[in-house]
């Protein structure tokens, strides 16, 4: 911030010194013209200067007024190109008028015209060629070549009114202002320029930064697209497993009904005809639905009785089905309305209920299953158990397997023990409720 | 666009301020014309009519002009005329019309003081710059511009010790005599009287180089002073001739005051100076102890009885705003017949209007001198006038002109061939105009 504005404050300077230089070379001058006038030595001197002077009040007003006409103009901004062409011609030439009526002693001015113009350009060529064309203007703006075709009254002439000691010591003043004003250039220059490396540098390194973030950018998305193949694959092998989940959710557990239920006719076809034909019809009940279940599934993937009915009329027409296709006896207490689940949690709740009740049978030839499903707080209770012959070692199967992996999905919990008949406990928590909306 | 709009009115102002338009605006401007002129005759001679003419001419201006005043300021002598005009000119209060002297003529044009007045001669169709005296008219022509009109001019002529011509015996020469007549004069008047062994009555004195060149037909520069053509045959003939009128004198360097003295039969001088000490009403005696007249100057084999003209011209300042009016009173000043008709009552020059010389009045006028015996009729003076060199008009002629007098000086000094000697003389001449340039 500092070093931004230290060209400006160079600018600044310069342009008071003009003033002072401008104020300086008004002032003797007219000083030295009133001078001739007061010691009646005016036929002389017109003599001399071989032109008419300006009348001495006409030269401050000329060339002080012109200047703060340059300075408000330097001070207005530009917009276009031609707009600040157009403003650059009209500088030079109050530059050139005020000048003039100086006599050409002094043009430092246009430094202060190229000081300025340089701000508006940074591109190195363009700079150059506007500071080489307005040199060349300044170069021009020189007493001698032009008092050569314009008679002009010379600076020295008009301070010849001056002993020679005190127009020494009044050039050498003129001198010594003159330098400082080229000292200013200088150094804005100077600054200028620096500060535009500087300023070059800080965008370098600025660039540097964003390439170097942009190739972690890139890095980031290279993994990004790794982990999203990843994510696409391992979607594909859970769609996998929930296929076969499905299929051994319906299929498996439609083919143990039938197996059990066609033991048992195995059985009664001799003792009891009539009881083994309505067992055959309960069978073949359950091989349709499970016809069904397999449709549905690779339909929708989804148990058919849900798909027509609410989850508690689908729960208990599946316990009925199963109470009647194996005879197993089995109680069922719903304590609490089965509403407001969405259709993955239905689906996790009914294949539990089914998946405990098919294992009861196929692995604990359970004859008596107790299904309890209550709410505790915001969580629905599933509690299953059976007088099967249970297990001492667990082996965790297919169906136990995926029932975790559903619960885990929906943050529930499952704890089961199989030391007398065999137990599950499942919990699911209930995201939508109060007690009220139970109730 | 605030300060855009600042800068612009400022710019305006300053514009206003530098170019005088602001004297035009309602409110500065003034119907004033003001005339820069000095309190006595132009002609170094006093007398007790300083403003008389211009004092006529304003008031009858002024009725011509109703709603212009004109003003001037009084009591400036013309020794310091210039330096006044030159103060008020630095000051920007310049008169919109004043007086040149003619010794300051090239200075103020060189100076860029006088307005030139082409655009209004050209706008003008009732000014008749043939009215004037050429020689007269072309005084105020710098480099072919116009910048000054005549107001009065005076001829040299040639004074005449009419006692030493009766007292040798010698007839008094007409009006287109020559050079060889005034030698033969010379000669014969030249001699030691009282038998000192000095020679103590002379021919003439004052009559240089520049009297010969001029009736001589030489043209000593081309028009704008960069080549001088002392080579030139007439030129030579002029330096041969002076040379010869001082061998006369045998070394002995004749004063202004041996004439006044009367022991000297021929000094060139002004018609005004004749004016001033012979004519009515002006009639004083200066030279007491001999009679006097004056004559044309003697031609030399290839002029005329011709001389330099002395003209007060009037011009206009460069930075007047009443233009149209200074140009009016310029030319009433100049133009008009009763104006101008006052300059020989008033003063010692000649009008410069042809038709105002030679008019019936002033002959009457002229012949109502109660000394007689004058032999120059007015349509002598009036041919003189006419017929009298331009003065050339460039930059640095004076000092180019004294260059010459040096020049001149050394070849009549110098003991080898004249012919030689003129061309070195020439060369250092023609270095020194290149110098200047």
């Amino acid at each position: 911030m500092e070093e931004e504005r230290f060209p400006k404050f160079v600018l600044g300077m310069m342009k008071h010194l003009n003033m002072v230089i401008i104020l300086y070379l008004t002032m003797v001058t007219v000083h030295s013209l009133r001078g001739y006038i007061f010691e009646n030595s005016a036929m002389d001197f017109l003599v001399r200067a071989e032109r008419m002077p300006m009348e001495p009040w006409k030269l401050p007003v000329l060339s002080a007024g012109l200047y703060l006409c340059l300075l408000l103009l330097l001070s207005v901004p530009c917009r276009s190109k031609t707009h600040f062409l157009l403003k650059t011609i009209m500088e030079l030439a109050m530059v050139f008028v005020i000048s003039y009526a100086l006599n050409f002693s002094y043009t430092g001015l246009v430094f202060l015209i190229i000081a300025d113009t340089m701000g508006y350009f940074s591109d190195m060529k363009q700079r150059i060629v506007l500071m080489a064309s307005i040199f060349v203007v300044y170069m021009l703006m020189d007493y001698h070549l032009l008092s050569a075709r314009y008679p002009m009254i010379s600076m020295e002439t008009c301070w010849a009114y001056y002993n020679r000691e005190t127009q020494s010591l009044l050039l050498g003043l003129k001198n010594i202002l003159n330098s400082l004003n080229m000292i200013l250039f200088i150094s804005y220059t100077i600054v200028l320029i620096l500060t535009e490396v500087k300023e070059k540098e800080r965008i370098l390194g600025l660039n540097e930064k964003l390439n170097t973030a942009n190739l972690e950018l890139k890095l980031a998305n290279e993994k990004l697209e790794e982990y999203a193949r990843e994510s696409e694959k391992a979607a594909e092998t859970r769609e996998r497993n929930r296929l076969a989940r499905e299929i051994h959710d319906t299929l498996g557990h439609s083919l143990t009904g039938i197996i059990t239920g066609i033991d048992a006719c195995v059985m009664l076809v001799d003792i009891a005809p009539e009881a083994t034909k309505e067992q055959l019809k309960a069978i073949a009940n359950v091989a349709r639905q499970g016809i069904k279940d397999v449709r549905r599934s690779v339909k929708a993937l989804r148990p058919d009785a849900l798909e027509s009915l609410d989850l508690k009329s689908a729960l208990i027409q599946m316990i009925e089905e199963t109470r009647n296709s194996t005879g197993v006896e089995i109680d069922c207490e719903i304590r609490t309305r089965l509403k407001n689940f969405n259709k993955d949690e239905e689906d996790i709740i009914y294949r539990i209920v089914q998946e405990s009740m098919t294992n009861a049978i196929r692995h604990g030839k359970a004859d008596h299953i107790k299904i309890w499903i209550d709410r505790e707080y915001n969580m629905l209770k599933i509690h299953i158990e059976d007088n099967g012959k249970g297990c001492g070692t667990i082996k965790k199967g297919f169906g136990l397997h995926h029932m975790e992996e559903r619960l885990d999905m929906l943050n529930g919990t499952l704890s089961y023990c199989g030391d007398h008949g065999f137990t599950i406990d499942a919990g699911i928590p209930i995201r939508w409720g109060t007690e009220e909306d139970d109730d | 666009m605030v300060r855009a709009a600042l800068c612009a009115v400022l710019l305006a102002v300053i514009w206003l301020a530098a170019s005088d338009t602001y004297k035009r605006l309602p409110g500065f401007y003034e119907d004033v014309i003001r005339v820069g002129v000095f309190s006595d005759s132009y002609w170094e001679v006093q007398n007790g009519y300083s403003y008389q003419i211009l004092e006529d001419a304003i008031s009858r201006f002024e009725e011509k002009h109703p709603g212009v005043r004109v003003e001037y300021v009084s009591g400036i002598i013309k020794e310091d005329y210039s330096e006044w005009l030159s103060e008020q000119i630095m000051k920007g209060t310049a008169p919109d019309v004043f007086f040149v002297l003619g010794e300051y003529f090239n200075d103020f044009v060189e100076a860029g003081v006088l307005k030139k007045l082409t655009p209004f001669i050209e706008g003008d169709p009732d000014f008749q710059p043939e009215r004037y005296y050429t020689s007269a008219y072309e005084y105020g022509n710098y480099e072919g511009t116009q910048y000054a009109l005549p107001y009065e001019c005076a001829p040299k002529l040639m004074f005449v010790n009419k006692s030493i011509l009766e007292r040798e015996g010698l007839a008094m020469p007409g009006d287109h005599w020559t050079w060889d007549d005034f030698y033969r004069i010379c000669s014969e008047v030249t001699k030691d009287t009282d038998g000192n062994g000095a020679i103590d009555q002379f021919g003439a004195v004052g009559y240089t180089w520049e009297d010969a060149f001029d009736s001589n037909g030489v043209t000593l520069f081309d028009e704008r002073g960069r080549e001088c053509y002392l080579t030139d045959e007439k030129a030579k003939a002029g330096i041969s001739f002076i040379g010869k009128l001082d061998e006369l004198n045998g070394g002995y360097s004749v004063s202004s005051r041996e004439f006044a003295l009367g022991n000297v039969a021929f000094q060139p001088m002004l018609f005004s100076e004749y004016r001033a000490y012979k004519s009515y009403p002006l009639s004083i005696k200066k030279y007491a102890g001999f009679e006097w007249d004056c004559l044309t100057m003697p031609a030399g084999p290839e002029g005329r009885n011709i001389s330099r003209l002395d003209t007060l011209t009037l011009a206009m300042s460069e930075s007047t705003v009443h233009g149209s009016q200074a140009w009016e009173l310029m030319k009433f000043l100049t133009g008009d017949e009763e104006i101008q008709s006052e300059i020989f009552t008033y003063s010692e020059g000649v009008p410069v209007l042809r038709e105002v010389v030679e008019s019936e009045e002033n002959q009457k006028f002229f012949s109502a001198a109660p000394d007689t015996g004058n032999v120059l009729s007015l349509s002598v003076l009036s041919d003189a006038v006419e017929q009298a060199v331009a003065v050339p008009r460039f930059h640095d002629y004076d000092s180019a002109v004294a260059e010459v007098d040096r020049a001149v000086r050394n070849i009549l000094e110098s003991s080898s061939n004249i012919n030689m000697e003129t061309i070195i003389q020439n060369r250092n001449i023609n270095s020194y105009l290149k110098s200047k340039q």
